[in-house]
C-alpha cells in the first residue's frame, strides 16, 4: 500500500487526508498544534454566510473517518522535506511515497506596526483576537464595558511595502465587513468604521453582504489608511487618518480599533527553499508550477501543494486545494 | 647652453597646456566665490592659519597621512609617488644650482638635466647627488609598481573595489605609470654613454655598455629622451581634466578651508575645489553599504563627484546615497561629501507650488507650557514605545513639559533639506522657531536624532539649550533626579545611528545611559564606523526590499554580539532594525522607563 504523508492538518490538509483514504491510500497527517483544524479552530464564523466555524470543522474530522490507514502525529513539525520522507523536528525520519505539503500561512504580527499601538494601548485588537472573543461571547473594552465606536482598519501587515508585505492577503476585506456586522448585531447603538484602501468583494455574496453592511447595519467606510494611533486623557484612542475621497486629514477618537492582520507566509517556507530545493515567490509564498493547470503540484517530483501554502485563500477554496491535491497524487503515484 | 632640443617639444606644450588650464580654472572659480567667502580669505591670509594650512599641505599633499591612517599599503604608494616626485624635482632644482650656479634655466633645463649636461661636461662631480637622485627615483619606481599590483590584484593593497575610471583617467594613469621607467631608461642610456649615476642608473648604464655596441646606444640615445618627454607632455595634458587635477587642486583647497571657507546647502563656485580636489582614489567605495551589500556599483562619492565635475550628473545618481556619512569620515581629502551631495539634489529638485505649505497657518493648535519642550518627531510619533517611556521618565524626574508636537505638529524640515528642498525647508523650520518661541522654552529635547541635527544646525535657537533624549537622560541621572536600577543579568547591545553618531557626534552619551541599566555589549562596527540601517529618509532611490536586505545584515551583527535586546536612539533606526530581525529592538528610553526605581 503506498504511504502519502500530509503535513499540516488544517483544513486544506484534512480534506487532502480524507480523499487519500478514500482512494486506499495509507496516511499520515503531522500537525504542529494538538488538535487538527489549523487557523480555522480559532475562528468565529465564516463569510459571507456566517457559518460557524466549529460547523465546517466537525464535518471535516466527520469525513476523515478512523481507520488503520490514517495516522496523526500531533504536536510535531516538519523540517526537511523530499518526495520520500519527511524529517520532524525530533529528527526522527518517516519514510512515504509522496508529500503534500499543506502548512498554510502565518499571522502578520501586528506589534511591528508599532504606530497603531498594538500591545501597547487597551483595546488594540487583532482581528483574531476579535473572533476568539466572539467564540467566548464576550466582546468588550479592556477595563469592562461595551464599545460605542469601533475602527477597523484593513491591510495591516499586507499590500505594505514598509514591512516588506507588497501582496494582499484576499480574506480581510470580507472579514473586515463580516466582522463589522457581527459587531453591530452584538453592539446596535456602536458607530463601526471601516478604514479601507480597496474594497476587494471577489466571492460570491461578498459584495453583496458589502451593500447589507451600508444599507441594513449602517457600517461606514472611510477610503484612507490610519497613520497613528495616540491615547486620549480619557484612555480612548485617537486615531489620525486621511479620508481619500475628500482629501481631508481626520482625526477621530474611538473606543477600540481592531486590526485586520494579513497572512505572512511561514518562515519554514525559506527552509522548503534553501533546503528543499523548492521554489519560492517574492512574497514568500511557495510557487505552484503554473497558475492553472498545476498549482497543486511543485517543482519537486512526488511533493504537492493545498492551500495557503501557496497564496492567501479563503476556506473553502483551501479545501479544494485539499481535493485536487490528493487527485493529483493519485495520478502520480499510479505513473511512478 | 640653450636647453633646448627637439625632444623637448612635448613636454613643453604640455607644460604650457597645464598651466594655462589651471590658471584659468583657478582664476575663474575664485572670481565667482560669494562675497562673504572673499572677506573670510582676506580676513585670514594673514594669520596662523596660513602657516597651519602649509603644515597641511605637506602632511596631506606630499605625505598622505590620512590615507596612511586607513590603509598603510595605499599611503605608502600615494606618499612614493607625490612625495617622492617632490623631492626629485626639489632635489634636481639644488642639483642644477649645484653645478650651475643660481641662474634661471627654463624647465625643461631642470627637468632633462643629465641630457643637458651630461657628467663629461662637469668639472666638480658631487656623487652625492648621483646616489640621493637614484634613491628618489627608485623611492617613485617602487610607488609605481604598486600602483600597477594594485590594478591587477587590489585586495593586495586592502582595496576590496577600485575605481572605474574615464577616458582622461586612463590616458593620464598610462601616462604616468610610463613616466618613471622611461626616465630610468632614458637616463641609464645617458650613463652608459658618458658615466656618472649611482646604484641605480649607474649600475644600469654600466650593463647597458656592456651589452649594446656603443653605435646602438647612440641610436636610442636621443628616442630614449623622446619617449620619456612624451610621457609627461600627455601626462600634463591630460592632467588637468582628469583625476591627477587633485595634485593641484588640493593646495589651496587646504588653504581656503583652513581660511573657514565651506560647502552649503546651495551650490557654490568653492564646492569646484572640493570637486576637483577629489583623487578618486575609490577608499569611498568599500564603506558604502549600497555597494557592500546590493551591490550597486555606480552612486558612491567617487562617482557622484565624478558625474558632477563633468556635467553629467543624474537625479537616480545624486539621489541614490544614504548619506550615512560613512564615506565621508574616511575620506582622505576630507571633501564635505553630503553637503555637496545635498546641494546638487538642491540644484536639481522640482521646484514646488508657490501654496503648497499655506496649510501651516492654522495649524498651531499647541496648548499647555514648560521650561522643557519635548518634540517627538514624526517618527516617535510613530514609535509609541518611546513616547511612552518619555512621558515615564518626564514623570520620575518631576519635569514640567510641554509636549511640542503630540497633537499635530510640523515636520522639523531635515527630510526635505535632504531631497535638496531647502526653501521649503525653512519653512517648515520659521514655523517651528515661532511656535519654540511662543511657549517661552529653555531646553528642548527630541528623540530623534534627525530632528536633532537640523534643530542645532539650521534652527539658531538663541537661548534654547537643544538636546537629544540620550543626553538629556544623561543629564537627568547624574543630577540624581532619576533613579535606575541596574540589571545585573542584563545585556544590551546599542546600533549607532547615522544622524546622531557620525551626524552629530553624539556616541558617549547613549552608551553611558545603557550603561547605567545593564551590560552594553558592542558589534564590530560601532561608533565612527557604525553601520546604517538602511532606511534612511535621505535615500529615495532603492526600494523597500533593500532596505531591508541592509537591515538583516546589520541587525546580524548586532545579534552576533549575543545580547539580549538591540538597543538604538532614534526611532527610525529602530523601525529598520525592527524588520530584519526576531530580536527584540528598543528604544534607549524604553530600557530606562522599564527601570526606573521610584
Amino acid at each position: 500500500m503506498k504511504h502519502v504523508i500530509v503535513i499540516g492538518g488544517g483544513v486544506a490538509g484534512m480534506q487532502c487526508a480524507s480523499e487519500l483514504l478514500r482512494q486506499g491510500l495509507a496516511v499520515t497527517i503531522i500537525e504542529k498544534e494538538q488538535d487538527l483544524g489549523g487557523k480555522v479552530r480559532n475562528w468565529h464564523k465564516l463569510f459571507p454566510t456566517f457559518t460557524p466555524a466549529d460547523e465546517v470543522l466537525s464535518a471535516m474530522r466527520h469525513r476523515l473517518k478512523i481507520s488503520n490507514n490514517l495516522k496523526i502525529r500531533t504536536g510535531c513539525q516538519a523540517t526537511t522535506i523530499t518526495a520520500n520522507s519527511v524529517t520532524l523536528c525530533s529528527g526522527e525520519e518517516l519514510k512515504c511515497d509522496a508529500t503534500v505539503i499543506a502548512t498554510g500561512f502565518t499571522l502578520f504580527d501586528a506589534q511591528i506596526k508599532e504606530e497603531y499601538g498594538y500591545g501597547i494601548y487597551d483595546n488594540v485588537i487583532t482581528s483574531a483576537e476579535l473572533e476568539q472573543m466572539f467564540n467566548e461571547n464576550n466582546v468588550h473594552l479592556a477595563h469592562g464595558g461595551t464599545p460605542k465606536r469601533i475602527a477597523i482598519l484593513h491591510c495591516v501587515g499586507s499590500r505594505d511595502e514598509k514591512v516588506c508585505q507588497r501582496h494582499c492577503s484576499k480574506v480581510c476585506c470580507v472579514t473586515g465587513v463580516k466582522q463589522a456586522i457581527e459587531l453591530k448585531k452584538l453592539f446596535p447603538a456602536a458607530d463601526v468604521f471601516n478604514f479601507y484602501m480597496d474594497i476587494r468583494m471577489f466571492g460570491p455574496g461578498y459584495e453583496e453582504m458589502y451593500r447589507e453592511a451600508q444599507t441594513a447595519y449602517n457600517v461606514h467606510f472611510v477610503r484612507g489608511r490610519i497613520s497613528e494611533v495616540s491615547p486620549t486623557f480619557n484612555s480612548q484612542l485617537q486615531i489620525k487618518a486621511e479620508d481619500t475621497l475628500t482629501g481631508r486629514p481626520l482625526k477621530m477618537s474611538v473606543d477600540m480599533l481592531v486590526l485586520l492582520i494579513g497572512m505572512k507566509s511561514n518562515e519554514h517556507n525559506i527552509t522548503l527553499r534553501n533546503e528543499c530545493n523548492l521554489l519560492a515567490q517574492p512574497s514568500g509564498f511557495m510557487q505552484p508550477q503554473d497558475s492553472f493547470i498545476g498549482n497543486v503540484t511543485s517543482n519537486v517530483d512526488g511533493i504537492f501543494y493545498a492551500g495557503t501554502i501557496t497564496a492567501p485563500k479563503n476556506v473553502g477554496e483551501s479545501i479544494n486545494e485539499g481535493t485536487a491535491a490528493a487527485r493529483a497524487v493519485i495520478e502520480w503515484l499510479n505513473k511512478h | 647652453m640653450t636647453f633646448f632640443a627637439k625632444f623637448c617639444i612635448p613636454f613643453i606644450i604640455g607644460e604650457t597646456v597645464l598651466f594655462t588650464v589651471l590658471a584659468i580654472k583657478y582664476f575663474t572659480w575664485l572670481r565667482d566665490l560669494p562675497k562673504k567667502d572673499w572677506k573670510l580669505i582676506i580676513t585670514n591670509f594673514f594669520s596662523l592659519r596660513s602657516i597651519s594650512a602649509l603644515g597641511e599641505v605637506i602632511s596631506e599633499s606630499l605625505l598622505h597621512r590620512r590615507i596612511f591612517k586607513v590603509n598603510p599599503r595605499l599611503g605608502y604608494m600615494h606618499m612614493s609617488l607625490a612625495f617622492g616626485w617632490f623631492l626629485l624635482i626639489f632635489v634636481g632644482f639644488l642639483e642644477t644650482i649645484a653645478y650651475l650656479g643660481l641662474r634661471w634655466i627654463p624647465l625643461q633645463g631642470h627637468v632633462f638635466f643629465k641630457y643637458f649636461v651630461p657628467l663629461n661636461g662637469i668639472s666638480d662631480h658631487i656623487p652625492a647627488f648621483d646616489f640621493t637622485m637614484d634613491l628618489l627615483l627608485l623611492f617613485v619606481l617602487s610607488g609605481v609598481a604598486m600602483a600597477w599590483f594594485k590594478r591587477i590584484r587590489s585586495r593586495a593593497l586592502g582595496m576590496k573595489k577600485t575605481t572605474k575610471h574615464t577616458f582622461f583617467d586612463r590616458i593620464a594613469l598610462s601616462a604616468l605609470w610610463f613616466i618613471f621607467p622611461l626616465r630610468l631608461i632614458a637616463e641609464s642610456v645617458t650613463t652608459s654613454m658618458y658615466g656618472g649615476g649611482s646604484f641605480l642608473t649607474g649600475s644600469i648604464g654600466n650593463a647597458l655598455s656592456n651589452i649594446l655596441s656603443i653605435n646602438t646606444l647612440t641610436h636610442i640615445y636621443e628616442p630614449a629622451w623622446w619617449l620619456y618627454s612624451l610621457a609627461l607632455g600627455t601626462f600634463f595634458i591630460a592632467m588637468p581634466f582628469s583625476r591627477y587635477m587633485h595634485i593641484f587642486t588640493e593646495i589651496p583647497l587646504i588653504f581656503l578651508r583652513h581660511y573657514k571657507l565651506q560647502p552649503e546647502a546651495k551650490e557654490k563656485s568653492y564646492d569646484n575645489f572640493e570637486v576637483e580636489a577629489c583623487s578618486r582614489c575609490g577608499i569611498c567605495i568599500d564603506p558604502c553599504q549600497l555597494q557592500s551589500q546590493l551591490g550597486i556599483n555606480d552612486v558612491q562619492s567617487v562617482y557622484f563627484l565624478r558625474d558632477r565635475r563633468y556635467n553629467m550628473l543624474q537625479q537616480k545618481i545624486a539621489n541614490n546615497c544614504l548619506m550615512c556619512g560613512r564615506c565621508e569620515q574616511i575620506c582622505p581629502v576630507g571633501i564635505n561629501l553630503n553637503t555637496l551631495r545635498l546641494n546638487s539634489r538642491s540644484s536639481m529638485r522640482n521646484i514646488p507650488h508657490e501654496g503648497r505649505y499655506n496649510y501651516l497657518r492654522g495649524v498651531d493648535k499647541s496648548f499647555g507650557a514648560g521650561k522643557v519642550g519635548y518634540f517627538a518627531g514624526c517618527m516617535t510619533l510613530l514609535t509609541p514605545n518611546t513616547l511612552n517611556a518619555m512621558r515615564s521618565i518626564f514623570e520620575a524626574a518631576h519635569e514640567q513639559v510641554w509636549w511640542a508636537d503630540k497633537d499635530g505638529g510640523v515636520c522639523c524640515g531635515r527630510p526635505l533639506m535632504l531631497s535638496g528642498e531647502v526653501d521649503s525647508a525653512q519653512k517648515m523650520i520659521d514655523y517651528n522657531k515661532s511656535l519654540f518661541a511662543k511657549h517661552q522654552i529653555s531646553t528642548l529635547v527630541t528623540s530623534c536624532p534627525i530632528c536633532l541635527k537640523v534643530f542645532r544646525e539650521e534652527y539658531q535657537l538663541e537661548g534654547i539649550e537643544i538636546l537629544h533624549h540620550s543626553e538629556y537622560i544623561l543629564r537627568l541621572i547624574k543630577q540624581g533626579r532619576l533613579k535606575i536600577g541596574y540589571q545585573h543579568d542584563a545585556t544590551f547591545t546599542y546600533h549607532d545611528p547615522c544622524e546622531l553618531g557620525r551626524g552629530s557626534g553624539i556616541y558617549n552619551e547613549p552608551r553611558a545611559v545603557i550603561e547605567a541599566v545593564g551590560k552594553l555589549l558592542e558589534p564590530t562596527h560601532n561608533r565612527k564606523n557604525a553601520l546604517c540601517c538602511g532606511s534612511s529618509v535621505a535615500n529615495t532611490a532603492i526600494s523597500d526590499a533593500q532596505q531591508l536586505t541592509i537591515a538583516t545584515k546589520v541587525a546580524s551583527e548586532l545579534e552576533a554580539t549575543g545580547a539580549q535586546a538591540i538597543v538604538t536612539a532614534c526611532p527610525l533606526c529602530k523601525k529598520a532594525i525592527t524588520r530584519g530581525t526576531q530580536q527584540r529592538v528598543v528604544d534607549l528610553s524604553e530600557i530606562v522607563a522599564q527601570n526606573i526605581k521610584q
